[in-house]
């Protein structure tokens, strides 16, 4: 908890000293940033990027790593886009449908690293691979989108609640308040960290540790998948070969940001969602500011390296640990 | 002892592939280098077919398009086609899928260059066993035989005159794009900005979003925010046509910002029909597709009557705007096999 407080004073700097900047800088002393339209922007990008960063901490609580998140994200979207546009399917049978495919896909996966004892990584890593490849097969490597239908349906991704709040963000939020109850409030949840922080220890307690491992990385997928249809309703024109990669990358950083140790066993909800928003803000920033494009990445990176830095310090500090 | 079996099973499993291999790759080296060009091995049934090959840079719609020409080419000479999509779009693997083609007796490629600068030995490589010409993107410095494409720089200027058009009284422009190292970006790029000096327009700046869609879209709305004055969007991939409709769309500022774009992708086409955008400049990917299987069966036959001096075949662009979208989108659809 200290942590993710820690972490919103970061956010709160970074704000700051982006508004003084656009203050000084600006004539009229206006300030963008904090714009109606700029806030509904980022609001956006949060719920898009942060549903996909609270999926990842999941599996990286129990020290596993899913690094096939952006092609899940991909073949999830396509196979929405072909259902509902290429087949004139119903959306009851295309959404749950894209669903059960990503539960199937995370069962898989956690079968193949609790069964046949194959690391997360690699698993997870021949995925990113796999979904992609089945992605351009279905697809045949043209992009699809659902053109100027079902407005209503696409709302979920570009929608507003009173024309003020995206609808991604509202599904973030209420995702969010689902798995940190899970997770901080019930038992199979506090299981998890257990899990994470040391297997031998949880299964010789009596945790059944390979189902709970299979349960996160189902977990993960299915979260990935709600991500995946928002994205896809969003973004509307969907690349086979683009639409998600790297986004694995992006979630990773919101979740290891927001305070989940990659050995496993520590995280939390609340920190992941700011880490997440970091890293959109942290993107908005750069371009409102005008800074070069070609330096976004520099700041980013440079960003979350000195936040991790500033938390490990900061640990070790409150802990005495040299 | 289990070990030991798998290790010993692993051997076993390695000499027999060793010794599948040795002969064919041998017979793999007599055909290179006995082989002249353009007389690969015909078969003994059929009377020598030409077989040449086009390998594209990625899998796009574009590519999707270009081969419906090779095909219409393919069915007019009676030549073989082998079309080519690298998955991963790398340089390397471009080197890979060129060396297995030659090595599968093709006379001819059609390729488009990644990374045209640092492909010239490659190219050279090949152009030395068959007849090799570059298509979509241009390796000025390699040996290759022809190129056939759009002249990105010209396809900027249309893009230039397109914004004069748009913004008679003048005003803030932007530019989108994925990322400015390619080289189509640049002339593309270099193309506007040579078109709208003397005039009251101004650049403010390219966005790059390394051709990740949910960030083309965010590069415009923080652009929109930061630059509330800006009066219109350029968008010069074929992605960021879409993104920037997108972008102005959820924004509010449909019909404020004028938006110019490259290419034909389906929301592209129909924000010109609506109105929303104000043109759109599209290369004609099936003529690439087309000439460059014709060219490269003439090269086999030993024809280079088309082959002009500067070595390069420009096939123009066109500009897309409302009144004439319906007949283009129609072709379109047809070369797509949707009509």
């Amino acid at each position: 908890m200290r942590k993710a407080l820690g972490l919103a004073g970061l956010l709160l700097c970074l704000v700051a000293v982006t508004c003084a900047w656009e203050c000084l800088r600006n004539e009229q002393g206006q300030i963008n940033f904090l714009t109606v339209q700029n806030l509904r922007n980022l609001l956006t990008f949060v719920g898009l990027f942060g549903v996909l960063s609270v999926g990842q901490a999941l599996v990286i609580i129990t020290g596993g790593i899913d690094l096939s998140v952006g092609s899940v994200v991909a073949l999830v979207g396509m196979v929405t886009a072909i259902g509902l546009r290429n087949h004139g399917l119903s959306p009851l049978v295309v959404l749950p449908g894209s669903l059960a495919m990503a539960a199937l896909i995370g069962t898989w996966h956690g079968l193949l690293i609790t069964k046949a004892r194959i690391q997360p990584f690699v698993v997870t890593l021949c995925g990113l691979f796999f979904y992609r490849g089945i992605t351009r097969l279905i697809t045949q490597d043209t992009t699809q989108g659902f053109g100027t239908e079902f407005p209503r349906l696409r709302g979920l991704g570009n929608g507003y609640l009173a024309d003020l709040i995206p609808v991604p963000f509202i599904i973030l939020l209420i995702l969010s308040a689902v798995v940190a109850a899970y997770l901080h409030f019930m038992a199979q949840g506090r299981h998890l960290f257990a899990l994470g922080a040391n297997e031998e220890a949880a299964r010789f307690s009596g945790i059944r540790t390979d189902r709970l491992k299979i349960l996160a990385y189902v977990l993960c997928s299915v979260i990935t998948a709600v991500g995946g249809l928002m994205m896809a309703f969003k973004v509307n024109s969907l690349g086979p070969t683009d639409f998600g990669s790297f986004y694995e990358l992006y979630a990773i950083a919101g979740a290891v940001l927001g305070g989940c140790s990659l050995r496993g066993g520590s995280g939390n909800v609340l920190g992941v969602i700011i880490g997440a928003t970091l890293i959109v803000v942290l993107k908005n920033v750069v371009n409102i500011l005008q800074i070069p494009s070609q330096l976004e990445y520099v700041v980013i990176g440079g960003a979350i390296l000195l936040g991790v830095f500033a938390d490990e310090v900061f640990t070790r500090r409150t802990h005495g640990v040299q | 002892m289990k070990k030991k079996w798998g290790f010993g099973t692993f051997l076993l499993i390695v000499v027999a592939a060793l010794a599948g291999c040795g002969p064919a790759q041998e017979a793999t080296k007599e055909t290179l280098t006995a082989q002249p060009v353009a007389t690969p091995e015909p078969e003994k049934t059929a009377p020598s077919k030409i077989r040449v090959a086009f390998v594209t840079n990625n899998a796009s719609d574009f590519w999707t398009i270009a081969r419906r020409g090779t095909e219409k080419a393919q069915g007019e000479l009676g030549c073989d086609v082998v079309f080519r999509i690298p998955s991963t779009g790398t340089a390397q693997e471009q080197q890979q899928i060129v060396e297995d083609l030659i090595t599968a007796g093709v006379s001819g490629i059609a390729i488009s260059p990644k990374d045209p600068a640092n492909q010239t030995e490659m190219l050279n490589a090949a152009a030395g066993k068959i007849n090799l010409i570059t298509q979509d993107s241009d390796a000025p410095e390699s040996n290759r035989a022809c190129y056939i494409g759009t002249n990105n720089y010209d396809a900027g200027r249309a893009a230039g005159e397109l914004i004069k058009q748009a913004l008679p009284n003048g005003g803030k422009i932007m530019l989108f794009v994925g990322t400015l190292d390619a080289q189509n970006a640049q002339d593309r790029k270099k193309g506007i900005e040579d078109t709208l000096p003397g005039g009251n327009i101004e650049i403010l700046g390219t966005r790059t979003d390394e051709t990740d869609r949910t960030k083309a879209i965010a590069n415009v709305q923080d652009t929109l925010v930061a630059q509330p004055d800006v009066a219109c969007l350029v968008g010069l991939w074929s992605y960021n046509g879409p993104a920037i409709l997108n972008g102005v769309r959820d924004s509010g500022k449909l019909g404020q910002v004028k938006i110019v774009c490259f290419d034909e992708e389906e929301e592209t086409l129909q924000g010109v029909k609506d109105r929303h955008i104000f043109g759109t400049i599209v290369q004609q990917p099936y003529e690439f597709g087309y000439q460059s299987v014709k060219l490269l069966s003439e090269l086999a036959a030993s024809n280079r009557s088309r082959v002009p001096e500067n070595k390069q075949i420009y096939i123009p662009v066109k500009t897309i705007v409302p009144s004439n979208v319906d007949e283009f989108w129609a072709d379109l659809k047809k070369m797509k096999g949707q009509a």
